[in-house]
C-alpha cells in the first residue's frame, strides 16, 4: 500500500528567500517555437505523423509538409532540415520507382523506358507516398531539433509517469554513443586483425561475432554493479521523486493539444470513412 | 503510467536501456558497416523478454524505435512506425521466456539424431505451406512459382544450419530456438507488411526492394508483395537473432540470470 | 545484549552469494563507532567487496544470497531494511567512477540531486543538500560540468558527494582509488582525510595503498579467506612484517625503515623518529 505522500512539496516553486536551482540547471528554453512546452511540441510531431500517414490523397501530406516547414522557418530550423530530407533518399527513390513502374492492376501508360510502364495511377501513388514520407520526416527533425530530450523527460516525469521510465530513457540515449565508440574500437581492432568489411556475405557473417561478443558482454556485465548503485541512491523509495526542473506550460498550450490531438484523429476517421472533401 | 512503472525490478529497469542501445548500436552497425542484407536490431529486445518477461521485452522494442526515430543526435530515418513490430517481437520474446525456450538442453546419441531429424522435418513443413498461404491472401494472388523454389531452397538451408548446430553442440536447445526465430519472424512480418504498405508504399528503401519490384512484376499486389518480401528476409534475420540471443544467454553466469525474472528458469539445471 | 548507538556492527556474520558452494564471509566481528575510520586490507579474493556489500547491508538486500549473524546499524538489522533505508543509513562507494553515476543527469549538480529528489524531499532541501555536498568537498567549481566528462578523480569525487548528499551515519568505500591515475588518487586522498577529519560519519575503506590507510584510518582489520585474521590499531597492525606474507604490500614508510634498518644505515630509534609521522 502506497504511504500517504502528504502536502504537495514536489512543485518547483521555490518561497521567497529560499535557495534557487542555478540557470544551468533550470535550463529554460527560448526562442520562438522552442519554448513551448516539450509535451506540446510532441503532440504535434504525433498528430502531423497521423495527419500526414492517415489522410489519404494529396491534402494530408501537402498541408503537413506546408505546417512543418513553417514550424521549421519560425523556430529557425530550416537549414538543419536538409540531413533528415536527405536521409529520406534511399526509400523515396524506392518508392518512385516500384510503384511507378510496377504498380499492379494499373493500365494508364504515361511513357516506358525499355520494358518496363509507367502508369498514372503508380506515378500518383508514388508521389503521394513520397510526400507522406517526406512530411514524416520533418516532423521528427522539427520535433529533434527544437526539443531536448532531458526537458521532455523532466515534464513527462513531473506529470506522472513515474522516474523508472525517465532513467529507462534518459540512460538509454546516454548510454547509445558510449556503446557506439565502443562498437566503433571493436571494428577498428578487429579489421586490424582481418576482419572483413568488404569480402564474402559469409565471410561478413562470422564477423559479427567478434564485435557483438565484446561489446554485449562488457556491456551486461555492467548489469549488476549498475543496480547496486541505483539502489545505493534511494532509487526504488517508494514516493514522488521531488521535480526539480519546471518547463513552462499554460492552459492556451493544453487546449492547443487537446485540439491538434483529437483533430488529427478525426480527420483520419473522415478520410478513412471515405468522407474527407479535399483531394 | 504509474502502474507500468511498478511491474518492474531496478535491475530490469538497469537491463533494458542497455538492451535498447545494443539495438540500436548493433542494428546500425551491421547495417552501415558491415552491410549484412539482415537487421539484427532486436537483439536486445528479445533478451529483454527472455529475461524479464513479455511487457518489459514490448517495451524495449517500441522504445528502441522511438528513441532511434526521434532523439536528437540520433534520430532520423523511417524506422517509427514499425515500432508496433518491434512491440510484437518483445512480447514473444516474453512468451519464449516463460517457455525457457533458451534453456540449454544437453543431449547424447540417439535422442540427438531424433532431433536434428524432428528440427529439420518442422522447418520444412513449417516454412512452406505458409509461403504459400499468407493470411491476407486472396485465391487470385499467388506468388509466382520461383518464389516457391526459393522458400524450399531457404528452408533447407535453414534446416541443415540447425541441424548442424544441434549435432555439433550436442544441445536440444538448437531446436526451440530456430522454431522460437521462425515464428516470431512470420509474425513480424504480417505485422509489419500493412505498416510499410499503408506508410511507405510497400517497400523498405533496402536492398530487398528488388524483391519487391520482382514480386510485383509478377503479379502480386502492394500488400503481398511487402508481405512476400518480409517473409523471406524476417524469419531469417529473426532466426539469426534467435541463436545470437542463445549464445548470450548460454555465455552469461548461472548467478547473472538467477537474479532476473525469468532467469532462472534459464539455469535450473545448469551446474552452478 | 547492549546496544550502542551510531555504531555499525557485525557479529559472527557469514555471508554466501546465491548459487556458490563456499562462504564469502565467515564469521565476521566488526565494529564501526561514530566518527571513526576503520582500514581493511588483505590478499585479492579475501572477500574485502563481500565486506563492504554485506557492512552496507546490500547483500543480501539487493544482492541476495544468505546471511547468518547480525549486521545492525544503530542497533537495527540491517536484513529488515528497504534498499532506500538503507541509503539513507550507509553509503557506498565502488571502484569504477562512471559505472557509479546515475548516467541520467546533464550537470554534477544534477547528478547529487539524483539521491535527494528519490527520496522526495522538498525542493529547498534538495538544494541546500546538493550545496553542503559540494562544499564538503571542495568541488564547487565541477557544479556545470557534465558528469560523463570528468577525469578518474573527479567523476569519483562527484560519485562520493552525490553518496554524502544522502547524509549517511556511515560510509564504505571499496577501492575508491583503485582505477584512479595518481593525480586522481591524490585528489580523493586528500578529500577522505578531510572528510575524516571534519565530519562525524564513520568511514570503512577497503584500500590496497596502505601509504592511504596510513595517513586515514585509526584501526585496521586483515582479512584473507573470508575471516579477519587481525585487528588493531593502524600503526600496529601495518607496520606488521607479517603483512607481506598474506600478499598485502605494507605502506611506504614501514619498507623504508625496514630497507634503513637492514642497511644498517641509521639505527631503528632514529628512522623510526624519522618516519614516524607520516606526511599528512
Amino acid at each position: 500500500m502506497r504511504p500517504d505522500p502528504g502536502p504537495d512539496t514536489s512543485v518547483a516553486i521555490p518561497e521567497p528567500g529560499a535557495a534557487v536551482l542555478p540557470a544551468y540547471v533550470l535550463r529554460v528554453p527560448t526562442g520562438p517555437y522552442r519554448a513551448l512546452n516539450p509535451l506540446t511540441k510532441f503532440v504535434i510531431a504525433i498528430a502531423s505523423a497521423v495527419v500526414a500517414f492517415g489522410v489519404r490523397g494529396w491534402t494530408g501530406p501537402l498541408s503537413i509538409l506546408v505546417v512543418t516547414a513553417a514550424i521549421a522557418l519560425i523556430a529557425g530550423v530550416s537549414r538543419s532540415l536538409r540531413r533528415f530530407v536527405l536521409a529520406t533518399i534511399p526509400i523515396v527513390a524506392s518508392i518512385l520507382l516500384v510503384n511507378a513502374f510496377l504498380y499492379p492492376g494499373a493500365t494508364d501508360v504515361l511513357f516506358r523506358v525499355g520494358p518496363f510502364a509507367a502508369t498514372g495511377t503508380g506515378v500518383t501513388v508514388a508521389l503521394q507516398a513520397v510526400l507522406r514520407v517526406i512530411a514524416f520526416a520533418l516532423s521528427v527533425a522539427v520535433f529533434s531539433l527544437t526539443t531536448a530530450t532531458d526537458d521532455f523527460l523532466a515534464d513527462l516525469e513531473r506529470r506522472g509517469t513515474g522516474r523508472r521510465l525517465t532513467f529507462v530513457i534518459g540512460s538509454a540515449i546516454r548510454t547509445i554513443p558510449t556503446m557506439g565508440s565502443r562498437a566503433i574500437e571493436i571494428v577498428e581492432a578487429q579489421r586490424a586483425r582481418g576482419l572483413d568489411t568488404e569480402g564474402s556475405i559469409r565471410r561478413r557473417l562470422r564477423g559479427i561475432v567478434p564485435l557483438a561478443g565484446p561489446m554485449v558482454f562488457g556491456s551486461l556485465g555492467e548489469v549488476e554493479e549498475r543496480t547496486i548503485a541505483l539502489e545505493a541512491r534511494a532509487f526504488s523509495a517508494p514516493v514522488r521523486r521531488t521535480a526539480m526542473r519546471a518547463l513552462p506550460d499554460s492552459s492556451t498550450q493544453r487546449a492547443l493539444r487537446w485540439v491538434v490531438g483529437l483533430g488529427s484523429l478525426v480527420l483520419v476517421a473522415v478520410s478513412v470513412a471515405g468522407r474527407f472533401p479535399l483531394p | 503510467m504509474a502502474w507500468l512503472s511498478r511491474q518492474f525490478s531496478t535491475r530490469v529497469i538497469v537491463l533494458i536501456p542497455i538492451a535498447i542501445a545494443i539495438n540500436i548500436v548493433l542494428g546500425y552497425t551491421v547495417q552501415t558497416i558491415l552491410k549484412l542484407p539482415i537487421y539484427l536490431d532486436s537483439i536486445g529486445t528479445i533478451l529483454v523478454g527472455v529475461l524479464a518477461g513479455p511487457i518489459a521485452g514490448a517495451l524495449t522494442g517500441i522504445l528502441s524505435n522511438l528513441i532511434w526515430q526521434y532523439a536528437p543526435g540520433i534520430g532520423g530515418g523511417t524506422i517509427g512506425p514499425f515500432a508496433i513490430t518491434a512491440g510484437v517481437i518483445g512480447l514473444l520474446a516474453g512468451i519464449w521466456g516463460q517457455l525457457a525456450v533458451y534453456k540449454s538442453r544437453p543431449a547424447s546419441g540417439r535422442q540427438l539424431i531424433l532431433a536434428a531429424i524432428a528440427a529439420a522435418v518442422i522447418v520444412i513443413v513449417v516454412v512452406i505451406p505458409i509461403i504459400n498461404n499468407p493470411a491476407y491472401t486472396d485465391p487470385n494472388n499467388g506468388y509466382p512459382s520461383w518464389v516457391y523454389t526459393a522458400a524450399a531452397v531457404i528452408a533447407v538451408v535453414v534446416a541443415v544450419v540447425v541441424v548442424g548446430f544441434i549435432y555439433i553442440r550436442r544441445d536440444l536447445a538448437g531446436l526451440w530456438v530456430a522454431v522460437a526465430g521462425v515464428v516470431t519472424g512470420i509474425i513480424a512480418a504480417f505485422v509489419s507488411a500493412p505498416i510499410s504498405a499503408i506508410a511507405f508504399g510497400g517497400v523498405t528503401g533496402g536492398g530487398t526492394d528488388l524483391l519487391v519490384a520482382a514480386l510485383r512484376q509478377g503479379g502480386s499486389d502492394v500488400l503481398h508483395a511487402s508481405l512476400g518480401q518480409g517473409l523471406f528476409s524476417d524469419p531469417i534475420d529473426k532466426t539469426i537473432t534467435s541463436f545470437v540471443v542463445f549464445m548470450i544467454l548460454s555465455g552469461l553466469s548461472g548467478r547473472l540470470l538467477a537474479r532476473f525474472p525469468l532467469g532462472e528458469r534459464l539455469v535450473r539445471d545448469r551446474a552452478a | 545484549m547492549s546496544v550502542a548507538t551510531g555504531t555499525l556492527r557485525l557479529s559472527g556474520a557469514t555471508y554466501r552469494y546465491a548459487g556458490a558452494r563456499h562462504d564469502a564471509l565467515t564469521g565476521v566481528d566488526l565494529e564501526l563507532a561514530a566518527g571513526s575510520v576503520l582500514g581493511v586490507v588483505g590478499p585479492n579474493e579475501a572477500g574485502k567487496s563481500t565486506l563492504c556489500l554485506v557492512a552496507a547491508g546490500l547483500a543480501p538486500v539487493v544482492v541476495g544470497g544468505r546471511l547468518t549473524g547480525s549486521v545492525t546499524i544503530d542497533g537495527r538489522e540491517t536484513v529488515g531494511m528497504r534498499p532506500h533505508e538503507l541509503a539513507q543509513r550507509c553509503g557506498i562507494l565502488f571502484q569504477d567512477p562512471q559505472a557509479q553515476l546515475s548516467g541520467t543527469a546533464s550537470t554534477v549538480f544534477e547528478e547529487l540531486a539524483f539521491g535527494p529528489c528519490n527520496l522526495g524531499l522538498p525542493l529547498g532541501d534538495v538544494i541546500d543538500r546538493v550545496e553542503a555536498s559540494l562544499a564538503t568537498l571542495g568541488i564547487a567549481a565541477l557544479a556545470d560540468r557534465d558528469p560523463a566528462r570528468l577525469s578518474g578523480g573527479q567523476a569519483q569525487l562527484v560519485a562520493l558527494a552525490a553518496i554524502l548528499a544522502l547524509r549517511p551515519d556511515f560510509l564504505v568505500l571499496d577501492e575508491p582509488t583503485s582505477q584512479l591515475d595518481p593525480q586522481g588518487t591524490r585528489l580523493v586522498g586528500e578529500a577522505l582525510r578531510d572528510l575524516a577529519r571534519e565530519s562525524r560519519t564513520a568511514i570503512l575503506v577497503v584500500e590496497h595503498k596502505t601509504s592511504l590507510l596510513d595517513q586515514l584510518a585509526d584501526r585496521v582489520v586483515v582479512i584473507d579467506h573470508g575471516r579477519i585474521v587481525r585487528a588493531g590499531p593502524s600503526a600496529e597492525v601495518l607496520g606488521d612484517p607479517a603483512l607481506v606474507e598474506l600478499g598485502v604490500e605494507p605502506p611506504p614508510r614501514v619498507r623504508v625503515r625496514a630497507a634503513l634498518a637492514g642497511a644498517g644505515l641509521r639505527t631503528p630509534d632514529e628512522a623510526d623518529q624519522l618516519l614516524a609521522e607520516p606526511a599528512r
